[in-house]
């Protein structure tokens, strides 16, 4: 009897603490969502921000977070189609089915850029959607937070308050920052650039930046003699000013191409852990808009 | 006069509130009055708004197009298309057994040659890369949707030069609680490590020996049920059971026969009335277990398990040259593991092993020279492994080696060992060239010695092949 009663306290105990899971495809998502649900949530991720987010290895692991998780979400736009699948039919998890209440793909929400008219892979490896890398636009990281919230509203109404101030508390902070990076972005209005991939395209239509090409030919395929030599030939027509590397891609491609123009190479950070310092979303964009004016 | 003057003053204010109050009043009125007027004025814009763009609608029809040319097409479903990919294996192959040769070779106590098809078993492909010079592999058909929110459904059909098979055909659930999964259909068991897996996913061009001696050239592809269960515990173990019907023409057959107790001994006919009957066996005849957990160490994730697979055994080879038949019990054990390093976004060092012991216990039926049916008790205890370590070096390139080793063979008949050989091995090397994620081109050698004449003399077989395997379409991605 005792005994009966102690586990219907537990028990008792166990519901009452039972604060909702979520996990998030990147780093990103979970930084902006602690944000929101600071400590009324647990809060955890799949992907390394340090590696290349199309091909995360779906190691038995992540089906292990995502089994017991009560909200999953992803980036969307096909970022995850080469990986996050075969983890949830792993973790037989009804709760975050595509279709199910648990379940959040912002790419929804976002107007996403590049989309193509028609789609062959003879393109290399095009998301028919747009481009996935929306998160790299500050202004879209308002709209992600926004939509965040409305759904850890719909799950877990009972601290829908909480999480309405902490969003509007976050939009403060975030505007705030807003002012400062827009005012530092400025002065680089017009500037040319290459990139890797097309992984800053967001960011550098915000602040007017042009990209002129990608050190890959084309989506996923590896860079060719041929192109970086054309690289290396327009730079000066075109007149680029530096190259911007991430930190997940071979960088000797646009070291070779610097050596021959004079390029400046900028690494920057795609996600909070790619570089130490982008330690959550706030100093993510601040790493970003301080490497990029260097 | 001062009370009158009092009560004049009074009456006066009593008046004058009186009057503003009715002001308020009469402006309150007014307000209302312009909100309602507000109100019916954008009423009056919209309702203009709506006859505008209908009156260019209608200007429309009447100019532009026709009514004629403004299709509808309510029916169509062609968002619900299931996701399709052709899956496409070409090769070239050089080798040193001459095809005759090739096809009469056996491993000596597990099978009869890959090319060997049972008496009651027409059907199934050719083995890959069987002959010298080209060999188109397959064509392999894969349709795959969510049904509703209950079910997903997936079909691989298997198109051969001339063979169409269904090699998998199964639905799974989505919807049930506490993390349980089950699958029915047609497919590939979860026994071992690399029997789930499509050849186009295989990190060489070949099964391992071991998985070509016990199981086939199909793996162990069977019809049936499996249930299975990701357990919760803080790291990753993956549980569950099979029923299958018992396709398995090297173990699980559930066939029975018949076998006459006397043949003529060149024609092979049966020279007496009577005949032995072996009758089918319970169905469904084969029951698999599994575990599997996995855990990560830093940037390595380690997968491993043990498979266990039971069932009744019926082999029938009665129309054979050198006619005989098995009927007993056959019960095989498996045990995995893969350890994947990961160096980076695009490079990676994988090992994987998988050790697999066979018991078969029951009668073998077969003629001596007299052509009088003998039954001894018959035997087997089998087992052998292969290890694999392949490197992706980069982004499209990766070099593996593979070595395979039976050294487990004892057949007993009656009890006495007929000393098989047991030390039968092969070793692999392979290099692989990604053009894309949908391409692969892979160039493997083999140095086979686990083949055997029918009078046990080895064949060594030197092998070199030139894999070409390609996806188009929408193709699910693959697990770990």
């Amino acid at each position: 009897m005792r005994v009966l009663a102690f586990l219907l306290i537990l028990l008792t105990f166990g519901f009452a603490k039972a604060e909702i899971k979520v996990v998030a495809t990147y780093p990103y998502i979970a930084s902006i969502t602690k944000e929101i649900v600071k400590e009324k949530a647990q809060v955890d991720y799949l992907a390394s921000g340090n590696l290349d987010p199309h091909f995360v290895v779906p190691k038995p692991s992540l089906s292990v977070k995502l089994r017991n998780a009560d909200l999953l979400i992803i980036n969307g736009a096909s970022l995850e189609v080469g990986w996050l699948p075969p983890l949830l039919n792993q973790a037989s998890n009804r709760k975050i089915n595509p279709g199910s209440n648990g379940f959040l793909d912002l790419s929804q929400y976002i107007d996403l850029i590049e989309k193509p008219e028609n789609v062959s892979r003879a393109m290399g490896d095009v998301h028919p959607e747009g481009n996935p890398h929306f998160h790299l636009d500050p202004y879209n990281v308002l709209i992600i937070s926004q939509a965040i919230t409305e759904k850890l509203c719909k799950l877990d109404s009972s601290n829908c308050d909480y999480y309405k101030n902490n969003l509007s508390d976050f939009k403060k902070r975030w505007n705030e920052k807003l002012a400062v990076w827009n005012s530092k972005m400025a002065n680089l209005k017009g500037v040319k650039v290459y990139q890797y991939h097309k992984l800053f395209d967001y960011f550098l239509k915000r602040y007017r930046i042009i990209s002129v090409d990608t050190i890959e030919p084309l989506p996923g395929i590896p860079p060719t003699a041929k192109h970086s030599e054309e690289l290396i030939s327009k730079a000066n027509s075109e007149n680029v000013k530096m190259i911007l590397q991430d930190v997940y891609h071979p960088i000797k491609p646009a070291k070779y191409i610097s050596e021959k123009t004079g390029l400046k190479i900028i690494v920057l950070p795609q996600d909070v852990g790619a570089v130490e310092e982008a330690k959550d979303i706030f100093s993510l964009f601040d790493t970003i808009v301080e490497r990029i004016n260097k | 006069m001062k009370k009158c003057l009092l009560a004049t003053l009074a009456l006066f204010t009593f008046s004058y509130a009186e009057n503003v109050e009715d002001l308020k009043k009469e402006l309150e009125k007014q307000r209302e009055i312009i909100i309602k007027l507000q109100e019916r004025l954008n009423q009056l814009e919209q309702q203009q708004e709506v006859l505008n763009q209908t009156k260019e609608k209608l200007q429309n029809l009447k100019t532009e197009s026709t009514i004629d040319k403004i299709l509808s097409n309510p029916f169509s479903q062609a968002k619900f298309v299931p996701d399709i990919s052709l899956i496409t294996d070409f090769s070239y192959v050089s080798r040193s057994l001459t095809d005759d040769t090739y096809k009469s070779v056996q491993i000596p106590g597990f099978n009869h040659g890959f090319f060997h098809s049972h008496g009651d078993h027409g059907h199934g492909h050719a083995p890959y890369n069987a002959e010298r010079g080209f060999n188109f592999n397959y064509s392999e058909m894969y349709v795959a949707s969510t049904v509703d929110p209950y079910f997903d459904l997936v079909g691989v059909f298997h198109l051969g030069k001339d063979s169409f098979e269904i090699e998998e055909g199964y639905f799974q659930t989505r919807d049930l609680l506490y993390n349980l999964k089950l699958k029915g259909g047609k497919f590939y068991s979860e026994f071992g490590r690399l029997n789930k897996f499509h050849h186009h996913v295989w990190n060489f061009a070949d099964a391992p020996l071991i998985y070509r001696a016990i199981f086939g050239e199909h793996n162990l592809n069977e019809t049936g049920v499996q249930l299975s269960w990701l357990a919760p515990t803080p790291f990753y173990l993956l549980a569950g059971f099979e029923v299958f019907q018992g396709d398995n023409e090297n173990n699980f057959n559930r066939n029975g026969f018949k076998v006459c107790t006397q043949i003529e001994t060149t024609t092979k006919e049966c020279t007496s009335d009577k005949y032995i009957k072996i009758g089918d066996t319970k169905k469904p005849n084969l029951f698999t277990f599994f575990i599997k957990p996995s855990f990560d160490i830093g940037n390595t994730s380690i997968l491993t398990g043990v498979s266990y697979a039971q069932g009744k055994t019926r082999i029938n080879h009665l129309e054979d040259d050198d006619p005989h038949a098995l009927y007993g019990d056959t019960k095989i054990y498996g045990f995995e593991l893969t350890a994947r390093h990961t160096l980076d976004s695009y490079r990676y060092l994988l090992l994987q092993s998988e050790y697999i012991y066979r018991k078969f216990d029951g009668a073998r039926f077969g003629y001596n020279n007299n052509g009088d049916l003998q039954t001894p008790r018959f035997v087997k205890k089998q087992a052998g492994f292969y290890v694999e370590g392949i490197y992706k070096f980069a982004q499209r390139w990766r070099a593996g080696l593979r070595y395979d080793l039976i050294n487990k063979n004892d057949v007993f008949i009656n009890g006495r060992n007929i000393n098989l050989p047991d030390n039968m091995y092969k070793y692999s090397a392979m290099i692989d060239f990604l053009p894309s994620e949908f391409s692969r081109i892979r160039l493997q050698y083999n140095y086979d010695r686990s083949l055997f004449t029918e009078n046990l003399e080895r064949k060594p077989d030197h092998e070199i092949i030139l894999q070409f395997n390609l996806a188009i379409g929408a193709h699910g991605a693959h697990g770990f």
